[in-house]
Order: C-alpha cells, then sequence, then structure tokens
C-alpha cells in the first residue's frame, strides 16, 4: 500500500534551532482535544445512568459523577505525568512496574481460588483499584521495551518466546480471574506490539493455535466458570428467556439494544431516556455506557461518539507510523490496538455483536482505574510523539 | 526486518481498525434507523415492578458486646387488597386463611380495618409464620390468588426489660415526623426508632435500602429479575453501658421502692407536737418510681442508667391487640404511673439538700464568703433575712427560715459554729440560707447565684443521646413571669424576683428542677476537677456486620469503628480551683464518714450512720430530701448524689426515689450498693437472656429484685435530710 499521509513539519524557531527539540512545543494538542471530549460526554452521560438509582435508594445523585470527575483529574495527571518523565525514561523502569502489578494479580488470584469467590479488585476502602486494566499500559510498556532491545529485525525464536512468556503470566492470571473480557483486550494489545515488532508469520500461526488451545483448555478443566461461558452462548441465543442462567444476561443486552434503537435519528434528549431513566439495563454505567448515548443522542450521538474514537485511534496510528524510534513505534502499537479492540468489544456487546465482558468503554464508563490506565497510555504516545525529533 | 515490510504491518492494523469500527457504525444504524418504529413498541409493552429490600437493622451492643437489640427473619402472609376488595370475597377468602394463618377471622378483619398498614402495599395477615405454613399455602397458591409469602426482618429484644429505657423501641412512622422521614427516602410503612438510642441513631441503624426490579408483562405476572441491587446493613451500636451494672442498678432501684412502699410515714405534726388530726393515723410511701445513674465521670460514658417503672420492649412486637396493649401501658395523666419515661433524663424533680454542694461552690467561686472556706456562721436553727425591714415582716412576708426539726428536741436542730465543711456534713440549711440571701441583696441583685450553676448545666438539657430530654428550670424572674403567664402560679406571685425564693434556691426547693442525669453530670463535675460532660450511653458507632464471638456476644475486637461517640462529644472545663473544690469534697466526704458536729449534743451526719460498716472504695457523697405535694411527709422524694474519691473506679452516681422519704433512707442505700458492686464487695447477678415474653401478664415488665438485698439495710435510725 502507498496510501501516505503528511506528516507535519517541525515548526521551525527563527531564534534558533534549540526550541525545536523542546519535546512541549510538539503536544499533539488534537489527540488531547478529542479524548477530553470523550471524557467529558463520560461525566455527562455518567450522571444520567446513575442518578436515577441513587434518587430511588435516596442518596446523594451526584456522588457517581463526582468521583468520576476526581478520577478524570487523577488520570489527566497520570497523563501529563508520563509526558514528563517521558517513555524513555520509563523504558528503563518498565520491569519495574510490571513484576507488582504481576504479583498483584497473583495475589487476587489467590484471594479468589481460595475464598471461591470473584475478585477483580483491591478494595481500598475509597476507591477499588483494578490491577487488570493498570496491567495494560504496563505490558505494553514492557513489550515494547523488550523488542526495541531486539532492534527491529526480523524476531528470533528465542526472544519472541521470552516475549510471549510476559504476555502470557499476566495473560493467564486474568483470564483465571475470571476476566475474560480484559484477558483478551490485554492479548490483542500484546498482538499489535508482536505484529509491529516484526513477529514471522509462522510464530502468529502459533499464537493462533496457543490461544485456541488454552481457551478450550480453561473451559474443559473448569477454570473458567460456567457464567464466563454463558456470554458466549448467549450471544448466539438472543430471544431465549427461558433458559433461567441465561435469563439476566439476555435481558441485560435485549435492554440495551432496545435503548440504542428507541434513540433513533436524534435520541430522546438528555436526561429524557425512558430505559434508562427507568433503570433498565444493569450495570449501564461501567458496562453498557453506550447505551445511554444511543438512547439520548440516537444515531447523530453513536456516529459523534464512534467518529471521536477514530480520530483518536487515527492519530495513535500516525504517531506510531511517523515515529522514529522503535520503542515508540511499537507502544502506539500497543494503545492502537488496545484502544481499537476495547472499544469495538464494549460497543459491540451493547448492540449485540460481541459477547458480554465486564469491559469499560474507555474514556467513557465510569471507573477510576480505566481512566488512569487510558491516561498513561495516552501520555505514553504523546510522549513518543513529543520527542520525535530528538 | 525492512521499512516497507513495517508500513505494510501498519497498514494492516489500520485496516483491521476500520473494518471493526464500519461494522460498529453499520450495526447503530440498523438498530437505530430501521428497528426504531418496532422497539419503541415493544418498549411500551413491558412493565416493572419495584420491590425495596430492606437492610438488616444495625445491632446494639452493651459495653461488653452483649447482644441487646439483635435482628430475626421472619416469613409474613400478604394478600393483594384489590383480591379482597369486594365484602363477598373478603369473607371467603379469609375463611380459607384462617386455618393455615392459625389466626382468628376476626383477627383477620381487626388487620383490614387498621389504619396502621400501608392501604396502598399488600395487607400483612400474619407475622411470624412457619416454614411449612408458608409451604402449605405457596403450594396451593391457586386456592389463594394474591396471597405472597414475604421476609421481613423482626427486632428481637433478648433482655426483654433490661435497660429498655435507653435502647428504646421501634414503630411506625409518626404523624409528625413523616416529612422527615420521607426526605431521607423512607416507606410510609417502614419502621422506625421510636424511643431509646433506637430513635437518635435511627439514621445509623438503618443501613441503605436495595430494591429487586421485576419485568413484568401486561397482566403483571413476573418474567424475570431486571436489576437486583443488594441493601446494605445498618451500622451497629456499641453502647457504654455495661448490662450487669445496668441489671443490678435496676435491682436495686426496684427492691429499694417496694420496701419503701412497706414503710410508714412520720405522721403530720401540729406544733407543739400534736399529731395533726386530719390526716389519717398512718400513711405509707407511695414510691412509685425512681432513676439512678451511674456515670464515669472521666469519660463521660453513663455505664448505667435505670428508671421505673420499667416496660418490656417485647410488647411492641409481640402483636398483641390494642385492648391488650391499653391494660398493659394505661393511658394516664398520674405522672406516678406512666411508664414510657426514661425519669433520668426526663424526671422534673426538686433536688432538695442535694443540691447543696452546688450553692457551695457557687458560694466559695464567686467570693462571696468572706475567708472562703473558712468562713463560719453561728447556726441557732433559724435564719432571719436582714434585707427585708421588719415592719414588712410583720405585715407577713415570710422572713424567717428554719433547719429540719431534730426528733430530740422537737425544735430545729441546732449546729453551732459551721463552716463550708461541716455545714455540708449536717447539712445545716441556715448557713445556705444565708447565702442565698446574701448572694442577691449584697451583689446589687445580680443573679449571680443562676449564672453559677448554670457552670454545672442546671437549667440547659445536657445534650444526652437520649431523646426527650427536659432541660430543668432555674428560678428568676423570667421564669417566674413565664409561670405566672401560663397561670401555673398567682400573678401577684409572678411580679419580681425575691430574695425569699433566692433563699429557698439556695437549698435545692422551690422553683429549681433537674434530670438526674443533670445532677449526675454536675457531681462528676466536682469529681473529676471541673469537667462538665456532655453525657452519652454509646461509646461507638461499629461498621455493619459486627461477627458474633459466641451466640449473643458480639467480637468487639474485631469490628470496626466509625465514629467514637463519647470521646467525640463535646466537653467544656469550669473553673474547679482547689480553694473551691477541697472544702467541697471534704464536706461531702464527712457526710459519708463523718463525724458530725457538737453543739449541745452530738449530731450525726446524714450519712454516717448508712455508711458506718461501708467496706467499699472512699466516696464522697450528699443526700436530699426534696419536699412534695403540701410538704406532706410521705411526699418527701429522696435524693443522694455521691462520687468515687479512687480514681481507680471513676464513677458518680446519683440516685432519686419518688416519694420515698428522706435522701438517706430511700436514694442512698440504692447508690450505696452500687458503690459496693463496683468496688467487687458486693456480687452482681449474671446477665442471662429473659424469659419469653408472657402476653397473658397485665404489666409491662417481670419484677427483676435483688437477690441479695441486705446492702440495702442501714440504721439509720435519726436520718433528716
Amino acid at each position: 500500500m502507498s496510501i501516505s499521509f503528511r506528516v507535519r513539519p517541525r515548526p521551525t524557531d527563527p531564534r534558533g534551532s534549540a526550541s525545536v527539540l523542546d519535546p512541549w512545543r510538539n503536544i499533539d494538542w488534537s489527540l488531547i482535544l478529542t479524548t477530553f471530549m470523550l471524557t467529558i460526554i463520560g461525566v455527562f452521560n455518567i450522571f444520567s445512568t446513575t442518578s436515577p438509582r441513587l434518587v430511588l435508594r435516596g442518596v446523594d445523585a451526584y456522588y457517581f459523577t463526582q468521583r468520576q470527575v476526581i478520577f478524570l483529574i487523577a488520570a489527566a495527571f497520570a497523563m501529563f505525568a508520563v509526558m514528563f518523565v517521558g517513555h524513555d525514561w520509563m523504558r528503563s523502569k518498565a520491569m519495574w512496574l510490571y513484576v507488582p502489578t504481576t504479583f498483584s494479580l497473583l495475589i487476587l488470584f489467590l484471594w479468589s481460588y481460595t475464598s471461591g469467590e470473584t475478585k477483580l479488585s483491591f478494595d481500598l476502602g475509597v476507591i477499588a483499584v483494578q490491577p487488570a486494566e493498570i496491567m495494560k499500559p504496563v505490558l505494553g510498556l514492557v513489550l515494547a521495551a523488550w523488542f526495541a532491545e531486539a532492534g527491529g529485525r526480523v524476531l528470533p525464536y528465542d526472544e519472541f518466546v521470552r516475549a510471549m512468556v510476559l504476555t502470557g503470566i499476566p495473560f493467564v492470571l486474568i483470564l483465571l480471574q475470571p476476566d475474560l473480557g480484559s484477558a483478551m483486550t490485554l492479548a490483542i494489545g500484546a498482538l499489535g506490539v508482536f505484529l509491529m515488532a516484526g513477529t514471522q508469520r509462522r510464530h502468529f500461526v502459533g499464537i493462533f493455535i496457543l490461544t485456541v488451545l488454552s481457551f478450550f483448555a480453561s473451559i474443559w478443566s473448569g477454570l473458567v466458570r460456567d457464567y464466563q461461558l454463558n456470554r458466549f452462548t448467549a450471544l448466539w441465543n438472543q430471544n431465549n428467556t427461558s433458559d433461567a442462567s441465561l435469563q439476566s444476561l439476555v435481558l441485560q443486552v435485549r435492554y440495551a439494544k432496545r435503548a440504542v434503537a428507541a434513540g433513533g435519528y436524534f435520541g430522546k434528549g438528555y436526561l429524557q431516556g425512558d430505559l434508562t431513566n427507568g433503570r433498565f439495563i444493569p450495570v449501564q454505567s461501567t458496562d453498557f455506557p453506550f447505551s445511554a448515548i444511543g438512547e439520548q443522542f440516537g444515531l447523530v450521538g453513536c456516529a459523534i461518539v464512534i467518529a471521536l474514537f477514530g480520530f483518536v485511534l487515527f492519530r495513535v496510528w500516525l504517531v506510531g507510523r511517523n515515529a522514529n524510534s522503535p520503542f515508540g513505534k511499537f507502544i502506539a502499537a500497543g494503545v492502537f490496538a488496545t484502544l481499537a479492540w476495547q472499544v469495538f468489544q464494549n460497543i459491540g456487546m451493547t448492540l449485540g455483536i460481541t459477547p458480554v465482558s465486564g469491559l469499560p468503554l474507555p474514556f467513557i464508563s465510569y471507573g477510576g482505574s480505566h481512566l488512569v490506565a487510558w491516561g498513561v497510555m495516552i501520555g505514553l504516545v504523546q510522549s513518543v510523539e513529543m520527542r520525535r525529533s530528538a | 526486518m525492512t521499512f516497507s515490510s513495517q508500513q505494510r504491518r501498519w497498514s494492516w492494523l489500520g485496516g483491521v481498525a476500520i473494518a471493526l469500527f464500519v461494522l460498529l457504525l453499520s450495526r447503530v444504524w440498523f438498530l437505530q434507523a430501521v428497528t426504531q418504529e418496532e422497539t419503541e413498541q415493544v418498549i411500551r409493552a413491558v412493565q416493572s415492578r419495584v420491590v425495596k429490600l430492606i437492610p438488616e437493622r444495625g445491632r446494639i451492643f452493651d459495653v461488653n458486646g452483649r447482644v441487646i437489640a439483635d435482628n430475626k427473619r421472619v416469613l409474613i402472609a400478604a394478600i393483594d387488597r384489590r383480591i379482597i376488595a369486594a365484602p363477598q370475597d373478603r369473607l371467603e377468602m379469609f375463611e380459607r386463611l384462617s386455618g393455615p394463618l392459625n389466626t382468628p377471622i376476626e383477627r383477620l378483619y381487626d388487620r383490614y380495618e387498621d389504619k396502621r398498614y400501608n392501604q396502598l402495599t399488600e395487607l400483612p395477615l400474619a407475622f411470624d409464620i412457619s416454614e411449612e405454613q408458608a409451604a402449605f399455602i405457596l403450594e396451593r397458591i391457586e386456592d389463594y390468588p394474591g396471597v405472597v409469602i414475604k421476609e421481613e426482618w423482626r427486632r428481637i429484644y433478648p433482655y426483654g426489660a433490661l435497660a429498655s429505657h435507653v435502647v428504646g423501641f421501634l414503630g411506625a412512622i409518626q404523624k409528625d415526623t413523616a416529612a422527615y422521614y420521607k426526605s431521607l427516602g423512607y416507606d410510609p410503612n417502614e419502621r422506625v426508632g421510636l424511643y431509646g438510642v433506637e430513635l437518635t441513631y435511627e439514621v445509623d441503624l438503618r443501613g441503605i435500602p436495595g430494591f429487586v426490579r421485576y419485568e413484568v408483562d401486561a397482566v403483571g405476572r413476573i418474567k424475570g429479575v431486571l436489576e437486583r441491587v443488594e441493601s446494605q446493613p445498618g451500622r451497629d451500636l456499641q453502647l457504654s453501658i455495661d448490662l450487669e451494672l445496668q441489671q443490678f442498678a435496676e435491682q436495686a432501684l426496684e427492691t429499694q421502692l417496694l420496701l419503701r412502699q412497706r414503710n410508714e410515714a412520720p405522721r403530720m405534726m401540729l406544733p407543739g407536737g400534736i399529731p395533726d388530726p386530719q390526716y389519717e393515723e398512718v400513711n405509707y410511701y407511695k414510691a412509685p418510681a425512681g432513676s439512678v445513674v451511674v456515670l464515669n465521670h472521666r469519660t463521660g460514658e453513663v455505664v448505667a442508667m435505670a428508671s421505673y417503672p420499667r416496660f418490656d420492649t417485647r410488647w411492641f412486637t409481640a402483636n398483641v391487640d390494642s385492648d391488650k396493649f391499653a391494660q398493659v401501658f394505661p393511658q394516664t395523666d398520674d405522672p406516678d404511673r406512666s411508664i414510657l419515661v426514661n425519669r433520668a433524663i426526663s424526671g422534673r424533680y426538686n433536688l432538695g439538700s442535694s443540691f447543696k454542694p452546688f450553692v457551695g461552690y457557687a458560694a466559695l467561686n464567686s467570693g462571696q464568703l468572706p475567708g472562703g472556706a473558712d468562713y463560719t456562721f453561728d447556726d441557732r436553727g433559724t435564719y432571719r433575712l436582714v434585707s427585708i425591714p421588719k415592719d414588712r415582716c410583720d405585715q407577713g412576708v415570710k422572713c424567717v427560715f428554719r433547719n429540719a426539726i431534730c426528733r430530740s428536741t422537737g425544735a430545729p436542730c441546732q449546729y453551732g459554729k459551721v463552716n463550708m465543711e461541716s455545714a455540708l456534713a449536717v447539712s445545716s440549711d441556715t448557713f445556705f440560707y444565708k447565702i442565698g440571701e446574701q448572694i442577691l441583696t449584697e451583689r446589687g441583685y445580680e443573679p449571680v447565684l443562676e449564672r453559677e450553676v448554670r457552670r454545672f448545666g442546671f437549667g440547659s438539657p445536657t445534650n444526652i443521646d437520649l431523646p426527650f430530654e427536659f432541660a430543668g428550670t432555674i428560678p428568676n424572674s423570667a421564669y417566674k413571669k413565664y409561670l405566672a403567664s401560663i397561670g401555673a402560679i398567682a400573678e401577684d406571685a409572678g411580679r419580681s424576683y425575691y430574695v425569699g425564693d433566692n433563699v429557698l434556691f439556695s437549698i435545692g426547693q422551690g422553683l429549681l428542677s433537674a434530670t438526674p442525669i443533670q445532677q449526675v453530670n454536675a457531681y462528676a463535675a466536682i469529681a473529676n476537677g471541673g469537667t462538665v460532660f456532655e453525657p452519652r450511653v454509646v461509646r461507638a458507632v461499629l461498621s455493619p456486620g459486627t461477627r458474633n464471638r459466641v451466640s449473643g456476644l458480639a467480637d468487639l475486637r474485631t469490628a470496626s469503628v466509625v465514629r467514637r461517640v463519647a470521646q467525640e462529644a463535646d466537653r467544656r472545663k469550669i473553673p474547679m480551683s482547689p480553694e473551691v473544690r477541697e472544702p467541697l469534697i471534704d464536706g461531702l466526704r464527712r457526710v459519708i464518714t463523718g463525724p458530725g458536729v457538737d453543739f449541745d449534743y452530738y449530731h450525726k451526719t446524714t450519712g454516717e450512720n448508712l455508711f458506718r460498716n461501708y467496706t467499699g472504695v472512699p466516696i464522697a457523697g450528699k443526700t436530699g430530701t426534696a419536699q412534695g405535694f403540701q410538704n406532706l411527709p410521705w411526699n418527701d422524694s429522696s435524693a443522694f448524689g455521691a462520687f468515687s474519691l479512687d480514681g481507680r473506679t471513676p464513677y458518680s452516681v446519683f440516685a432519686y426515689l419518688e416519694k420515698s422519704g428522706y435522701g438517706a433512707v430511700a436514694a442512698a442505700p440504692v447508690a450505696k450498693c452500687i458503690f459496693l458492686a463496683l468496688s467487687g464487695k458486693w456480687r452482681m447477678d449474671d446477665v442471662i437472656p429473659a424469659d419469653p415474653l408472657d402476653t397473658a401478664s397485665t404489666v409491662a415488665a417481670a419484677p427483676s429484685k435483688l437477690r441479695n438485698p441486705l446492702c440495702l439495710v442501714s440504721s439509720a435510725l435519726d436520718a433528716r435530710d
């Protein structure tokens, strides 16, 4: 393919050349603006989905909205911090992030395993930290650093295997939590890095076989519990409400789809969605935020949100394609693949074309861990762009 | 890898993303543009029903974790009102249900007509039915259309009447609070605390309700669960009450009241020592009610708070009919008989001489006495006001105030030269009369006495964490005007605040009134050197779900504290220099230990006889006898306040027994028993859960008496006030 996108020329400073190298002049403002717009849409959306429930229970209607704004500030802080220290600095510290995050996943797994209850997060009282979300930028960083050592050649077998082990440990731990959705997103993000790092075609075939095998092995061994499996079954049985084990899943998706469909071209208007106000869709603020957007803002609103995501992806893609260090390229590839997949998976499940998983919609869903994780990922991409000419 | 192959891979990646997004967009377009109409129709056909899930109420523990208020899940049979709207259907359904529910038909009709039940929700027919009864109905549900079996929480009080005035009870939301509870998100048919800490800590105890949303079809049949949000249980309470001491205090109070009812009051005498023929020859003390409070004067925590008459909290959940309830809790205007009054915080009590320590404080702290504690006064039994001219006295203004009558002489007692210490020890009235007059007349008629005793909290509520606290009254011109305006005293008397008012004020008589909690708090302030607490009966609010160590005993070591209520309560310091405090303490200690004073003959102190063989921790205290209606001897109420002088048992006690006689014979023995128990010298009964409530009983609480009442016995033959 020979499509070429114009690379933004670096501004030349008439006073001298030093400032061209100043990373802070090279921030991709359009990327910051679009992600900011998405988060603001998210905050308004959270109010519309959570306030009817809070009012019913007789507590503060702004409770979750306020918390989201606080998370947002934390995420922005994380993003600028990453932009400030730079991806190259973090490259040397990648293992320092990877080991404790993996360790916390291990603790969660052992906890769930011994107590028999599903546990996805550490409850710190005021907030709950979900290590699976934190793992996304961390793994991307580690893999990019690892492959950058290899120097962008065609990847030899032993390098490939070590990278597979690095990916496999958190992947399996998250899979066993069990959180299929997050595990899948993590794997696809990793796949993006693998792809750019020059993984050989036959190795990809290997990955594919391994994935299929581990999937069936985990089902067969019972490590993935029935209710996880039901999410796949439910996808093919969207009209079946008589099966008690599928009923809540089917109804959940059914109402999410109905909400989207009820929006029509222009939507019912903000806070006017009957199904959203009627609290018909469970976990709407975290898992099905898109249904509220669909109901309230219709096709126009949905198209705008999808277009905004498309634009963010396009900018990330550009940053990666134009990056002049392998490390930067790999980071951008990981972020690109993660974002594309997660957006597709979350919106897809709302629309009934992908299985239900507890995966947040980036920037829009309620939740602190994923917002901070996305802040870090966007910060990494920005850092790659900012230091391109260095 | 070559540059171009890398570029190819980038394009590949972008292409996949574009494909996924195109898929999303087309799906959104399909749903919103193509299926919108059809979906709208479906949505209109679907309804949902919300059922609220009432949370488990927080439990209440005593200071050691004994579970005083617990919850039990009960099954309730209820019926949809629409099914029984027609009289014929109602009769038929009630006839059919009466057997399985084991409830007479009349009872079901009573329920139907009872306005307490929300008219918009199902009518509850039978509470606490067995699993078998529920199964019987559910298996034949087609015979009982509209009948539902619901689960609900029932409050249970394992100890019945013990500490019931503190713990309180639940009931339907009252009319005057309906708007308030509605604003907090309560349903009109929810039960809320109406009394005790159940009321004051309602918001903590309640928890957060959850709900279930059912999808129902057009006919109202449940098709599935849409959403379920579990309720969050309420927070638990740890009281500062020690149930063992609480039980002992209640037993001591009740035993002593019953003993006093068997005692003859002195006869009413005419001048010259002749019995007044106007009155019956023999009058027994009525001893109808009373109260004891034990306060930790280092922390401000109430350790025991007894109020008699007692009541069994379980009457409120026993589902007895209204006639039975009226029999057990009679509607009465007689304050002696009212049961649902916590006299420890609502008792409007005259204090008598038990108030003298605070008048002593006022005199010393305001510098009223020349020489302070060394000031002496020659007590010759009477005190003549010096500020009122003789001619006015001759015109009938009361100018002469007397001491109590000494039995051996038949005349007002004479104590000779007394100072603050000995005046407190023998309770010389004239010493305090003089203070009462001069602290007014020599201070330009400023309310100095009022100002000083208000420091201890008299005249304003202590803000204890219990509802319906009485603020007490302090005699002053505003209060007299108010009383005259409502017609409680003559208009003439209400015109001004006179010297005589202040003189009566100085010995705790007249228009002064206070509650036992105010008194014990004031004694505590002397005991601890000037700290006035906002007392608390709750030590801490705990996170929901405190586990049990064994059945009936919560494991407080694993409990997590949300709020340290007693520790965070307000407290204030009042001036209490050693020159003020020590003479008061010396005087109060001498009340207990003697010696009295020698004048003509030996006058014992008021507590000397009672405490002669007392073996407990050293204490200091003051008796008081509050005159009642027409100053008749059998209307004398008995008061006693005391505190420990030992730092290891930092407790202050105040006991008040209505219409029971002199302070030293009725109230003081109760306090003595409590101090003996606190010193480990008297065995307290173990606390065991109460027997099941006897609904055939006609009294509000089963009697609870001391197993060994000998600690109440006194050899006080010559007991004045």
